[in-house]
């Protein structure tokens, strides 16, 4: 995490990165339609390396679209996107290597259900990056270890629960090494008592600097954790600012009501 | 079982039989009429069985039902060949077990040891039908030389999977290879003797139905993906194959191979009749197999794809090791069906002149010293060994489907 802003900054716009470190994605005027209806509107977004960004607004507001977008699992009509230096393009070597830099979470785990703990976690290292099997096995027991499962290596996902199977998800991003995780509404999913338990994992993989872009509603999660915090609505940037902010001085109305709504 | 627990088994069957057979009068007379039907064909089966039944006809015709005309004096050469595939499938099976229980132990829970007699009992229990069939075919020979054969199979399957479970772990690629390599071998060795477009009897179904299905598999496959592909020409050529081979009664594709083919290709590269009436199975089941695999496909949800995609995967390893394994595994049931149908179309070369078991069973009806009155004999017995190919199959993939959901869902 970067050096935190004070509790009254406001930015001026999701541009201006918090924190020194550089630019670790970058958004530039991006559109998204799907058929008639424009899911994003010029979003112009910059999040800085070791920053944590946080995305709230009500559903349908393009909250998910635009960070599938930064991978490339849906596909920008217009605009710009830049991850770590590299323009994403049509070409799918360019996407892959976007890919493989960039972990992705999902609200619905999407672990694979027909290989163990330790092949879901193994299989993209060895797949994409020719790992040898051991160094990837040894690198699957220590992501587990900070996920703190390390015991359920060789089951299935169907036998964890859904916490669990949420914490293997984020271990299997985090073997790939990315430079940027994605978050796409992580508890969402989850019984409210296994809510915490992914914080915890992702407020930690926070503290040791990862950049991380979160969808979330956890606003508990963003007044801990967040640099920034993104309110969308209507597949436009509506409001930037930090947590405290928003808890206590939201400018615009459509943040008022949906706050309201929330908290 | 404690005192505290339900009555005497006769005082609750008793009362079951009251509560579910006979609660009302109209409930007692459905029963009893049921009883009665029941009754009357299970007494016609065991009486056409053991008393009125006259399966000479069987008796002297088996090894024309078993493997048709094949030369006698080159019968060693199936022998041979049946040694041969039993250690083979006895070695796959020992190097499948190995790896097995490597695996397990590495995951911590090793398997329970069991003794290879237990094994064989296991085994034999599990394929009941065969042994039972064997078994009956046995009593039916009049001499020792079937018995020996039988013999030599087993032992040569129980040298083979102990042999397997020697083996150091880089001879694993063997249980790949070998199935290849089997074939190549083994079908110059047997078609010495005879062109093989005089096979007969239960080898020919078995031979059909074994070569057509392993070759509708991967054509399969390669169709459904073709299907699905976003290249509009392979996705049209999917299509097209698939409807028209859909289309196409399979006995008209049976009868085309044989004759129709003739029109377009020379004499001189056309090949054998049963290589074409094989095509002809492979690529007509090839199309089901393909609609069947599309479905499983599309079972498979889309985060699953987007999970492997966002991992960094390319598009052929996604499919590869994320949507196809459990594709596969959800259709195992239909791909089952459709391999068992293809067991019981083979039947249909008889349009074509080959002597399977069916046309077996209708042709020695028409031998001198027997007439149609033994038709039913001749065609149960054709059907026995059909249902027990069929159940046989059918169960194995139900163990599969076990053994691959495991833990899963």
């Amino acid at each position: 995490m970067s050096d935190t802003p004070g509790t009254d900054a406001v930015f001026a716009d999701a541009t201006q990165v918090a924190g020194t470190g550089g630019v670790m994605i970058e958004l530039d005027g991006v559109d998204k339609f799907f058929d008639d209806f424009q899911a994003l509107k010029d979003i112009n977004l910059k999040v800085g390396k070791q920053e944590v960004v946080v995305v709230i607004g009500p559903s349908g507001s393009g909250k998910s679209t635009m960070i599938r977008c930064i991978n490339r699992l849906e596909k920008h009509d217009n605009g710009r996107i830049v991850v770590d230096g590299t323009e994403l393009s049509d070409d799918i070597r360019n996407i892959q290597a976007i890919r493989r830099e960039t972990g992705m979470v999902f609200q619905s785990f999407n672990l694979f259900p027909h290989l163990s703990v330790l092949e879901n976690i193994t299989i993209a290292p060895r797949q994409v990056r020719n790992m040898p099997r051991a160094e990837a096995e040894a690198q699957a027991q220590e992501l587990l270890t900070r996920v703190k499962i390390p015991e359920q290596a060789n089951k299935y996902p169907g036998q964890l629960s859904g916490g669990q199977q949420q914490r293997v998800a984020i271990a299997r991003a985090l073997a790939m090494k990315p430079k940027v995780m994605l978050f796409d509404e992580p508890t969402s999913a989850l019984d409210p008592e296994m809510i915490g338990e992914v914080l915890d994992t992702m407020q930690s993989l926070a503290e040791e600097g990862m950049t991380m872009i979160c969808v979330t509603h956890e606003m508990g999660f963003a007044r801990n954790v967040a640099d920034r915090v993104l309110f969308m609505a209507d597949g436009e940037v509506v409001e930037v600012g930090t947590a405290e902010h928003f808890f206590t001085d939201p400018q615009e109305e459509r943040t008022k009501l949906f706050l309201s709504q929330i908290l | 079982m404690t005192a505290t627990t339900r009555p005497t088994p006769t005082a609750s069957r008793a009362a079951w039989a009251r509560k579910h057979l006979f609660r009302t009068p109209r409930d007692s007379v459905i029963t009893v009429i049921t009883a009665a039907v029941l009754f009357v064909i299970v007494w016609r089966t065991i009486r056409f069985v053991f008393f009125t039944g006259r399966w000479e006809i069987v008796r002297v015709n088996l090894g024309l039902y078993l493997y048709g005309r094949y030369p006698t004096d080159d019968l060693w050469r199936l022998v041979v060949t049946l040694v041969v595939i039993s250690a083979t499938a006895g070695l796959i099976a020992g190097i499948i077990a190995k790896r097995t229980r490597i695996a397990a132990q590495a995951a911590g829970t090793p398997l329970p040891g069991t003794s290879i007699v237990g094994r064989i009992v296991e085994l034999a229990f599990r394929l009941w039908p065969v042994v039972v069939l064997v078994a009956l075919l046995l009593l039916l020979s009049e001499t020792i030389t079937p018995t020996l054969v039988t013999l030599a199979t087993v032992a040569a399957a129980i040298a083979g999977r102990l042999v397997g479970a020697l083996l150091p772990k880089r001879a694993t690629f063997l249980a790949f290879v070998l199935p290849g390599v089997l074939p190549v071998v083994l079908l110059p060795f047997l078609t010495a003797a005879q062109g093989w477009d005089d096979w007969g009897g239960f080898m020919l179904t078995i031979f059909l139905a074994a070569v057509s299905m392993l070759a509708c598999f991967p054509l399969g496959l390669v169709l459904a993906l073709a299907r699905r592909s976003t290249l509009p020409a392979v996705r049209v050529i999917g299509v097209g194959v698939i409807e028209f081979f859909r289309g196409v009664p399979l006995v008209v594709l049976v009868l085309m191979s044989s004759v129709a083919l003739g029109f377009f290709l020379p004499q001189s590269i056309l090949p054998g009749k049963v290589v074409r009436v094989i095509v002809a199975f492979t690529i007509f089941t090839a199309a089901y197999v393909a609609e069947i695999v599309r479905g499983g496909l599309q079972s498979v949800p889309r985060g699953q794809t987007e999970a492997a995609q966002a991992l960094g995967m390319s598009p052929f390893r996604v499919t590869g090791w994320i949507v196809l394994p459990q594709a596969l595994r959800n259709v195992i049931p239909a791909l089952v069906g459709q391999f068992i149908s293809l067991f019981k179309d083979t039947t249909l070369v008889f349009v074509i002149g080959f002597l399977d078991v069916l046309s077996v069973a209708d042709a020695v009806t028409k031998q001198s010293q027997f007439d149609l009155a033994n038709f039913a004999e001749a065609t149960a017995f054709a059907s026995l060994l059909f249902w027990v190919g069929s159940y046989t199959l059918s169960r194995e993939s139900q163990r599969l489907e076990q053994r691959l959901g495991v833990g899963t869902r």
